[in-house]
Parts: structure tokens; C-alpha cells; sequence
């Protein structure tokens, strides 16, 4: 008789007390996960935007344009490596209500920059000389189930094509995928010549620039260069790291971050006390046993133990449970388009996993500390004599 | 049958009177139960507050017209001759200067907010003097309308109040030009009061749009009737608008984000519930387990079955009752009237104030007494079954 022996005993005595605390345990931990990859999913954008990467937008709104030649202008700032420029498009599929978000770039250095977008050499070739090509992330294909090689017109919401109508036809030439699982690929490129030979207004415009830096050290000094060679002229730029400008957009959406941290919270504690208060009577229903057992010899730091680890094995088979159907639920969340067209990128991650394991043990812990501490303290006569 | 009435008072007050004893257990669902309502009346009121804000902006007697397809103003764009030829459109009211209607263009510009020094997205309007007056509810709350062809702009008031630098006499930089602030107004709490408006000239000269627009506004002859003006638009070669009534409009822009907020609010608020009924059933199973003799005691002395399970039932339901009060009081405390703001369909903020509503408060007590009935159910019929025989057996 070994003591897990005597720690699975006690917890599967009160069978029915065991299966309601492990399911508040497990909806605690399935919260945590559920929530955590809605979080991270508003947060990847910071998390994953590259160090060395500058966001030149007109200082007015990122809504304003800019003109074609700072492309080239910014190109001879020192310090800069690569410029690549993207315009807005407004995309939906079939319906105003189907967004297709789709980026109108320049394909060679737009790729050369975002290179965590990856395409197969022979899928980037293939885009680079078809203008009528685009490439589409891999969730925004999964969302309206389309294919490589298929035609699919895509409706843009602000422009006009020259010979009327909002439609243009385009032809996927590669579906790209995230160099981690983080990255979001629920949009799609749409070559840039082709939509400035078809669209209706006058002229050529860049809605924002992207530039990377030599070192990340000097993206202030180089962000200072870029204002001031516009300043003063009719399109002054503002240009920020790319995390600073994602973190801007995300904190306009609404604190979302903390609204479920403050969730989760709340759910936390109100699971601690529950789980606390029940291991708290089951130590208090066990008095006379526990006096039994010092009586036979067990140590007291033994008999602590035990009851601690019998709250912290509860703690983590209810948590790993529940972290465990939260996996599975998001995974399944992820396969539904409805779902994913709001949270392209939901995933539990690493780091959720290992913030989840810390709090079973936490929660363990701090539920089993004061029971098994009034079992250290228990005086045997005083225990054996009551009753 | 007639001593069953006494015998519930008696079981109830033994129940109640005894709570002391579980002192920490009760306190733990009543505290469960509390949480799980504040949470929800917190998304509820988020949602209501979104909704009522971007729906009090919306009228039936004003109509709107954007570039077909175009869906949000930001995506709109309108030539000064397309304006000129859809406001003739039958349907829309006139007076003795033409037709009521206001071409107005909307631009983007940053604001400082207060309460974190962070830039965010502001919409600047330019307006037609008419569209001020077309704009049910619009009042100038401080200082005067702005004067076309200068550089003045009057201030939306959750602008006023939420962003730096828009009192009235400030010189604010938005864009490339500087403007004066020169009044504050009031819009019946929705969208509008989130803008900056001014005159529609000035916007374009001031941000080089040329003689465009971005949307019109009209007013309708027959309220909530944009039929006419639609078939007008597709029989005419010339135009491709989308005609709604504002009203239509706003509910449409405000529907996504409220789905958002309500349906992750709510199943949020079910898996707490559960969490919190394994802690109520924990509780009233002690309960019971803890007056097993006594409850066996008085069906002894010819106490009925249900005494027993009404007694346990009743404890059940006053927790949880607690809670849900508390979690009201608390969510009320906290929540009601807390500002919040996003981004609407245009990039550009939408202030809006949580507010409860009654439906709401009905919701968050529903759930709380759901969370003691079947807390209290199962417990209960373990009452009832304890055998009399257990009164006279040791404990345990």
C-alpha cells in the first residue's frame, strides 16, 4: 500500500463531491483556453509583426492615399533595405456580406518583405508573370473552399472597373500558408498592374508602404527620416513599427484583451473557492483518519503531502481536461467559416498551454495548502477525543 | 394535508437557520452565482449600449444614398452632378429652395483620447447646413454652428468629452489645416456625437477631393418610402446608388458587432452557470449530508418526504436568489453607464455608454434562479429519500 494508493482512495471516496469539483475545474481550464485563443488571435498581429518593419501611412488617416513616387523616395533613405506598398481594396465574394479582404501589391517585393507568407517557387513564378493572378491565404481558400487554378471574380466595394461594374476576374495561382501557426492568412494579393489598367479613377495612388531596416535599432532614427523628407508637402507620412501600428488598430477595436482577462479572472476565483471549500470539508470529514494514520506513524510532513497532492491531482486532471477540450473545440471552431471569417487566426498556443499547466499547479496548490496544513497541525488526541 | 403547510415553515426555518454552520459553502455559490450574473449583464449591456447608440442615430424620415455597393460612407464616392440629378428624385421633400438634402463627405482624422493619450480614428464630416437641420435631435449644446468657408468645426459630444483638445476656442490640427473649434453638440446620445462636423466645401478644399462626395442625405416625403427614389436611380443611366432609409442604414452597420459582443456573452455566461452549479450542488449536498440525522429525526416524528425536499429546495433557491441580487448590484455598480467605444464599419470610433436594460436585469435573475433550482433539485430529492431509520444509526 504505497501512498498514491491512500491519495486516490480519499479522492474517489466522495465520488459524487470528486465529479462536480473536476467539472468545475474542467469549465475553469475550458474557459482559459477558449478565451486565451480569442486573445491571442486579437494579439498575433503585435506578437508576430516582424522587428525590422517600418508602416509608412499618409499622416491624415491610414484611409488617405499616397503618392507612387515615395515608393522610390523612401528606397534612397539611408538605412533602408527593402519598400514594398500595398493599396486597400475592399473585397467580397459573391455578396457584400462575404468579405474577401484582398491587398492590391507590388508581388516581388511584397513577398521579399512578408516573407513568413509562404508560396512554392513554382506558385510565385506563376504569380509574377500573370497579372490576372492572385494568391490567397489559406484560411480565407478553406472559408469559400476554393482551389488553386480556379477563376473567381472578386467584388471590390470602393472601386469601379473601367468598363463599369465592381467586378474583376482573377485566377489563384498559389495559396500561401503562415511560416507559423500564428500567422493570419485569411486575405488574399491582387497584382497591381492588372487593377490599375482597370480601374476607373485617374492616376495611381499607395494606400500604405511597408519598409524593413537594416537593425531594428535605427527604426526610430529612420521613421524620423522618412516624416521629415514629406513633411510639409501635401501628403505628410507617419511612420511606426509594424507592432506599434498593429497595437493601435487592435486597442481602437476595444480592450478586448482585457475584458477576458478579467473573464477569466472572474471565473478563476470563483472556481478557487468553490474547489477550496470542498477540499476544506473533506479534510474536516477526515479528522479522525488523519489522527488514525499519525497515530500508526505517519510522519506529519508525510500526511501533508498527501493531502496537498490529493488537491493537486485533482487540480490537473480536471485542468488538463478541460485545456484538452478546448483544443478540440477551437480546432473544430476553426473548420467553421462563419467562425474563422471573425477570428481568422484562432490558436491555442504554446504559451497558453504552459500559462494553463502553471495555474493547475497554482490552483492545486493554493486549494490544498490550507487543508493540508490543518492536517499537519492536527494534535491526535485532541482528534481521537472528539465525538 | 393540513399539517404540510407547518411543517415546510418548520423545515425551511431549520434550513435557513442553520446556514451559519455552511457558512463558507454557501458563501462560495452565493459569491458563484453573483459572478456569473455580473459577467452576463456585463456583455448584455455592452451590446444594448452598442445597439441603442448606433440605432438612436438612425431615422425614418431621412433617406441615404452611397455608390451601389459601396455598403459604408469610407467606401462611398459620389460626382457633384450624380448629387445633383438623385435629389430631384420624386419622393424626396422639398421646400421653397429645392429639395431638402445634404452631399457630405466623411474623412478620417486622429484624435488624442483622454483617458489613455493614445491616438484614434475620428470622423470628420463635412456637412450642408441643411444636413444639421435635416438630423433629427441635433442641438447645438454649447457655442454656435460652424460658419461655411472658414475653418470651424463643431464637436460631437462624446468627442468633446473623450478626446484632447475640443473645447470650444481650441485650435485643433486635423489634416493639414488647423480649425477652430467653435461648438459642442448633442445628437440624442447616438453616432453623430462621436463626430466632428463642418462645412462640406471646406472638406474638400482642405483635403483636395475635388468637387466629390462621399454620401447624401435627404428628406423623405413619406417617411420609411425610398422606393421611388431607388427606381429613379436604376432607370437612370447616369446614377448607381443604394438607397436606404438611414434608419436601415445604421441597423445594418450596427448588427455585426452586436452579434460579436451577444454571442460570445452568452454562451461565456452558460459555461460560468455550469461552473457554478457544480458549486451549488456541492453546497446543498453537504447540506443535506450534514442534517442527514436531523432530516431522518423529523421523519420520525411523521414529518413528510416533501417537508424535507421543499426545505433543502427553498435553501437552494435563497442563495442563489442572494447571488443574483448581488451580481445585479455589482454589474449596476460597475457597468451601467461605463463608457466603451470601437470601431465602426468606417475605421472611426463609436462612443457608446453600457446600459441595462430590463430585459437584461430579467435574463441575469432567470439565470440565477435556473442555477438554484437545479442546484437544489437533486440535493433535495436526496432529502426526501433519507430513510427514517438513518436517525438512529451513528453518524456516518
Amino acid at each position: 500500500m504505497n501512498d498514491f494508493y491512500l491519495i486516490r482512495k480519499n479522492l474517489t471516496r466522495n465520488k459524487l463531491r470528486m465529479s462536480l469539483n473536476l467539472f468545475a475545474i474542467f469549465i475553469a481550464f475550458f474557459l482559459f483556453g477558449a478565451l486565451g485563443s480569442i486573445k491571442n488571435a486579437f494579439d498575433a498581429g503585435v506578437d508576430l509583426a516582424a522587428a525590422d518593419r517600418l508602416v509608412v501611412v499618409n499622416s491624415i488617416s491610414f484611409t488617405q492615399t499616397l503618392p507612387v513616387a515615395y515608393a522610390n523616395k523612401i528606397k534612397s533613405i539611408e538605412g533602408v533595405r527593402k519598400v514594398t506598398w500595398a493599396n486597400w481594396f475592399g473585397g467580397y465574394y459573391q455578396d457584400p456580406k462575404q468579405m474577401a479582404m484582398t491587398f492590391i501589391v507590388d508581388p516581388e517585393s511584397y513577398l521579399d518583405v512578408y516573407s513568413e507568407l509562404q508560396l512554392t517557387d513554382n506558385e510565385k513564378n506563376r504569380w509574377f508573370n500573370n497579372r490576372q493572378g492572385v494568391v490567397v491565404g489559406e484560411q480565407l481558400a478553406k472559408n469559400y473552399g476554393w482551389e488553386k487554378g480556379d477563376r473567381i471574380p472578386i467584388s471590390s466595394n470602393i472601386f469601379s472597373l473601367h468598363e463599369g461594374g465592381h467586378t474583376w476576374d482573377v485566377v489563384i495561382d498559389g495559396i500561401f500558408k503562415g511560416e507559423t501557426e500564428g500567422v493570419d492568412t485569411s486575405y488574399m494579393l491582387m497584382h497591381h498592374k492588372y487593377f490599375f489598367e482597370t480601374q476607373a479613377y485617374p492616376g495611381e495612388w499607395l494606400g500604405w508602404l511597408t519598409v524593413t531596416t537594416a537593425d531594428p535599432e535605427l527604426n526610430e532614427t529612420i521613421s524620423r527620416a522618412i516624416d521629415q523628407q514629406f513633411a510639409n508637402s501635401s501628403a505628410e507620412t507617419e511612420t511606426t513599427t509594424e507592432a506599434a501600428f498593429n497595437k493601435a488598430f487592435i486597442e481602437q477595436v476595444g480592450d478586448i484583451g482585457q475584458i477576458i482577462t478579467l473573464v477569466v479572472l472572474a471565473a478563476f476565483f470563483s472556481i478557487l473557492m468553490i474547489v477550496g471549500n470542498s477540499m476544506m470539508l473533506s479534510v474536516r470529514e477526515r479528522v479522525k483518519e488523519i489522527a488514525v494514520l499519525k497515530t500508526l506513524g505517519f510522519p506529519s510532513a508525510r500526511v501533508f503531502i498527501m493531502v496537498l497532492a490529493e488537491s493537486l491531482l485533482l487540480a490537473c486532471v480536471g485542468g488538463l481536461l478541460g485545456s484538452v477540450f478546448a483544443e478540440v473545440m477551437i480546432g473544430g471552431l476553426t473548420q467553421v467559416p462563419a467562425i474563422t471569417r471573425i477570428f481568422p487566426n484562432l490558436v491555442i498556443t504554446a504559451e497558453t498551454w504552459m500559462t494553463a499547466v502553471f495555474l493547475m499547479l497554482l490552483l492545486g496548490c493554493l486549494t490544498g495548502f490550507f487543508p493540508a496544513l490543518r492536517a499537519l497541525k492536527l494534535k491526535t488526541i485532541d482528534a481521537l477525543s472528539k465525538g | 394535508m393540513s399539517a404540510l403547510l407547518p411543517q415546510i415553515r418548520t423545515v425551511v426555518s431549520m434550513n435557513i437557520l442553520s446556514l451559519p454552520q455552511r457558512m463558507w459553502m454557501a458563501l462560495t455559490t452565493l459569491l458563484a452565482v453573483a459572478i456569473v450574473v455580473a459577467v452576463l449583464l456585463a456583455f448584455l449591456a455592452m451590446a444594448n449600449g452598442f445597439q441603442t447608440t448606433v440605432k438612436n442615430s438612425g431615422s425614418d424620415a431621412l433617406g441615404i444614398g452611397l455608390r451601389a455597393g459601396s455598403q459604408a460612407e469610407l467606401n462611398s464616392g459620389l460626382s457633384n452632378e450624380q448629387v445633383k440629378l438623385i435629389v430631384e428624385a420624386p419622393g424626396i421633400k422639398r421646400n421653397a429652395d429645392g429639395p431638402i438634402s445634404s452631399a457630405e463627405l466623411y474623412v478620417v482624422v486622429g484624435g488624442v483620447r483622454k483617458s489613455t493619450g493614445l491616438e484614434a480614428n475620428l470622423s470628420l464630416r463635412g456637412i450642408e447646413l441643411d444636413g444639421v437641420a435635416l438630423r433629427p435631435g441635433v442641438e447645438i449644446m454649447e457655442g454656435r454652428m460652424f460658419t461655411p468657408g472658414k475653418n470651424e468645426i463643431v464637436v460631437g459630444r462624446a468627442v468633446w468629452r473623450d478626446y484632447e483638445n475640443f473645447e470650444i476656442g481650441d485650435e485643433i490640427r486635423l489634416g493639414t489645416a488647423n480649425w477652430r473649434v467653435v461648438g459642442i453638440f448633442s445628437a440624442n446620445g447616438g453616432v453623430y456625437e462621436s463626430e466632428i462636423w463642418t462645412d462640406v466645401r471646406t472638406v474638400q478644399t482642405q483635403f483636395n477631393r475635388g468637387n466629390t462626395y462621399q454620401v447624401v442625405r435627404f428628406a423623405l416625403e413619406t417617411p420609411g418610402d425610398v422606393e421611388k427614389i431607388q427606381a429613379y436611380s436604376d432607370n437612370n443611366p447616369q446614377l448607381n446608388f443604394d438607397i436606404s432609409t438611414e434608419k436601415e442604414y445604421f441597423s445594418e452597420q450596427a448588427e455585426g458587432i452586436f452579434n460579436i459582443i451577444f454571442y460570445i456573452g452568452w454562451p461565456l455566461a452558460i459555461i460560468m452557470a455550469l461552473g457554478a452549479l457544480a458549486g451549488a450542488l456541492n453546497t446543498m449536498y453537504t447540506s443535506v449530508s450534514q442534517r442527514t440525522q436531523e432530516i431522518a429525526t423529523l421523519r420520525a416524528i411523521g414529518f413528510t418526504g416533501l417537508s424535507a425536499f421543499i426545505g433543502t429546495m427553498v435553501e437552494s433557491l435563497l442563495l442563489a436568489i442572494l447571488g443574483g441580487v448581488l451580481g445585479t448590484g455589482a454589474a449596476f455598480l460597475f457597468f451601467d453607464g461605463m463608457q466603451g467605444s470601437t470601431l465602426g464599419s468606417s475605421f472611426t470610433q463609436i462612443v457608446f455608454d453600457f446600459q441595462m436594460s430590463r430585459e437584461s436585469l430579467v435574463s441575469g435573475m432567470q439565470i440565477a434562479v435556473l442555477i438554484g433550482l437545479v442546484g437544489g433539485f437533486f440535493p433535495a430529492l436526496k432529502a426526501a429519500r433519507i430513510p427514517v431509520v438513518k436517525a438512529f444509526s451513528m453518524q456516518h
